[in-house]
């Protein structure tokens, strides 16, 4: 697919190749981009990766339908709820299995706080990765308070494992939901001095303006998805558009950012949309949490699950968009087939198209804001 | 002209956006400091501040364990080992109860398994060992007899088994050391 050495056009025009990776600090994970320069202007950069397989694909193979969930708690460690709620619903229609209402609001509950702390990492790095420490040191504090709650509903602050076939695993109580209230009292407000703090720093905004830019076109066609498309232009939201869960009894808007500074398509929308998201999931909590109904929190699924052999793709809006899972079964205890679409390898990709004309310092704020992560995309 | 003029007022937004900025910095001198000096200066051990619901290490409590083996058959990445044997007298004992810690992915699916409430997470997460094999873990000084279905005992301490077992590390080889570079015997069903 890509070139890794010089071409002869390359050699006419003085080019040399240049690696950033797979050890950057800015690349997000072990990726390698093998950058076609002869200067500070790329002629093109070409993403390499793969440095992150760990067969999570396969491994599904190898387990029964339940025991894979801890599994997709890796796949992508910074939205391991979706990944967990990708797969239970994938298997729950495989199976026919109802999940009971009130494990569905904690699902979502548990996703969107899922949400909020991703986009403060995304957020936290764009800054960094363009030169602002500080922010990133203040959204991570935000983001420990989240990490703490979710350690208190499920036991662990990163591979949550929280949810089951047909449901969830844990409960939560009054403490919990009263912890929750408060984190939301107390982080509505840091959305309003985030932006203060850096959203329109001058600084910032003159380094993620009109760089990298995709234009609709370019990011439906390459299957961009999540808060990149958005940030094109193409209002599209799984759960608005093609509702799953519980979602359709929310309010909540889905931000393009239109009408804001830069144009279309640019980091700067990039961080905007993700800046607003950040509220919106705020407010899907707070109805959430208003109207978390009493009830059961698991369905009665049998010990040996064998869903009836068929295949099913089941997908989730998660933080970056569209992550999807199809799983096969051929009527056995153990998935058949797992395949999972994951929204960083599609906004990786279009990488090699937008990197002409593209400094290289440019490169590090286009990956950040893409919010690439790289065992995503390698699996 | 135009250009100019741009050049300056970007000059004159980044001042003024600058100052929004910083004035954020500057309340935080005035608030609470929200930082844990992790490990030694906590008001109280770490452990104990965690919620109730954390996993760490397992620990195994062998006195309740009926050596139904649901946990082990639980775990994705076979990381437990329960060997269940007759004696020479014929009885039925648990022969092994091993836990390789070093491998635990800490999903619980082993705890929500065991029927006899035998296993659960601890809180302890401090583990670091000089050597990786240290922390394989044996619940067993000998083999004790399956207890029967029901059995309650007192309730141990949560962590108290597992620092006890972690103090005091477990040689895999259990004395025919193999020779250097030989594997300790992790595979599954107790074959070396």
């Amino acid at each position: 697919m890509s070139e890794t050495s010089p071409t002869s056009a390359d050699r006419a025009r003085d080019a040399i190749l240049l690696n950033m990776g797979p050890q950057h600090p800015s690349t997000h994970g072990v990726l390698r981009f093998v950058l076609h320069t002869d200067g500070e202007i790329m002629h093109r950069a070409v993403p390499e990766v793969g440095y992150l397989h760990r067969g999570l694909e396969k491994l599904a193979e190898q387990q029964t339908w339940a025991a894979y969930m801890p599994f997709t708690d890796r796949i992508n460690y910074m939205e391991s709820m979706f990944c967990n709620q990708a797969w239970a619903m994938a298997v729950e229609r495989l199976a026919g299995i109802e999940v009971p209402e009130r494990a569905e609001f904690l699902r979502v509950i548990a996703c969107e706080l899922n949400r909020i702390a991703n986009h403060h990492i995304t957020l936290g790095c764009m800054s960094m990765d363009v030169g602002a420490f500080t922010p990133f040191t203040y959204l991570l504090r935000e983001r420990e308070t989240i990490n703490d709650l979710m350690e208190a509903l499920c036991g662990n602050r990163l591979t949550y494992n929280y949810m089951r076939i047909g449901g969830v695993a844990h409960d939560v109580d009054r403490a919990w939901i009263a912890a929750l209230e408060k984190f939301l009292d107390h982080f509505e407000p840091i959305c309003d001095e985030l932006d203060s703090l850096i959203s329109y720093n001058e600084i910032l905004v003159k380094r993620f303006i009109e760089v990298g830019v995709i234009c609709q076109a370019d990011a439906v066609a390459w299957g961009l998805v999540g808060p990149n498309l958005r940030a094109s232009g193409v209002s599209w939201d799984l759960r608005r558009d093609q509702p799953y869960s519980v979602y359709p009894r929310f309010d909540f808007d889905v931000p393009t950012a239109a009408g804001a500074r830069g144009i279309e398509g640019d980091c700067f929308r990039r961080w905007l949309v993700r800046a607003e998201e950040m509220r919106q999931s705020c407010r899907i909590l707070r109805q959430a949490i208003a109207a978390l109904p009493e009830g059961e929190i698991r369905a009665k699924v049998p010990r040996k699950l064998k869903p009836p052999a068929g295949e099913v793709y089941a997908c989730v809006e998660g933080a970056r968009g569209e992550l999807g899972v199809y799983a096969v079964s051929d009527g056995s205890d153990r998935p058949y087939r797992a395949k999972w679409r994951s929204s960083s390898f599609s906004a990786l990709s279009i990488i090699e198209h937008i990197s002409p004309g593209l400094m290289i310092a440019d490169l590090v704020a286009v990956v950040a804001s893409l919010d690439t992560i790289a065992p995503e995309m390698d699996r | 002209m135009g250009a100019l003029r741009d050049y300056f007022a970007a000059i004159g937004r980044t001042i003024v956006t600058l100052g929004d900025g910083l004035a954020v910095t500057f309340s935080y001198l005035l608030r609470k400091p929200c930082t844990i000096q992790y490990p030694d200066r906590t008001p109280e051990p770490v452990v104990s501040m965690l919620p109730e619901r954390s996993r760490g290490f397992l620990e195994a409590d062998v006195e309740v364990c009926t050596g139904c083996k649901l946990c082990e058959s639980a775990c994705p990445i076979d990381c437990i080992h329960v060997e269940i044997a007759k004696d020479e007298s014929g009885q039925r004992m648990i022969q092994r109860f091993e836990i390789d810690l070093s491998k635990c992915m800490f999903c619980g699916l082993c705890v929500e398994a065991c029927p006899a409430g035998g296993l659960r997470h601890s809180h302890e997460f401090e583990g670091g060992m000089g050597d990786v094999r240290h922390l394989y873990v044996s619940f067993l000084d000998e083999p004790v007899p399956p207890a029967k279905k029901g059995k309650t005992v007192e309730p141990k301490p949560l962590g108290s088994i597992i620092r006890a077992r972690l103090a005091r590390p477990f040689d895999p080889y259990r004395g025919d050391r193999p020779a250097s570079g030989a594997r300790a015997p992790l595979s599954r069903g107790g074959e070396p």
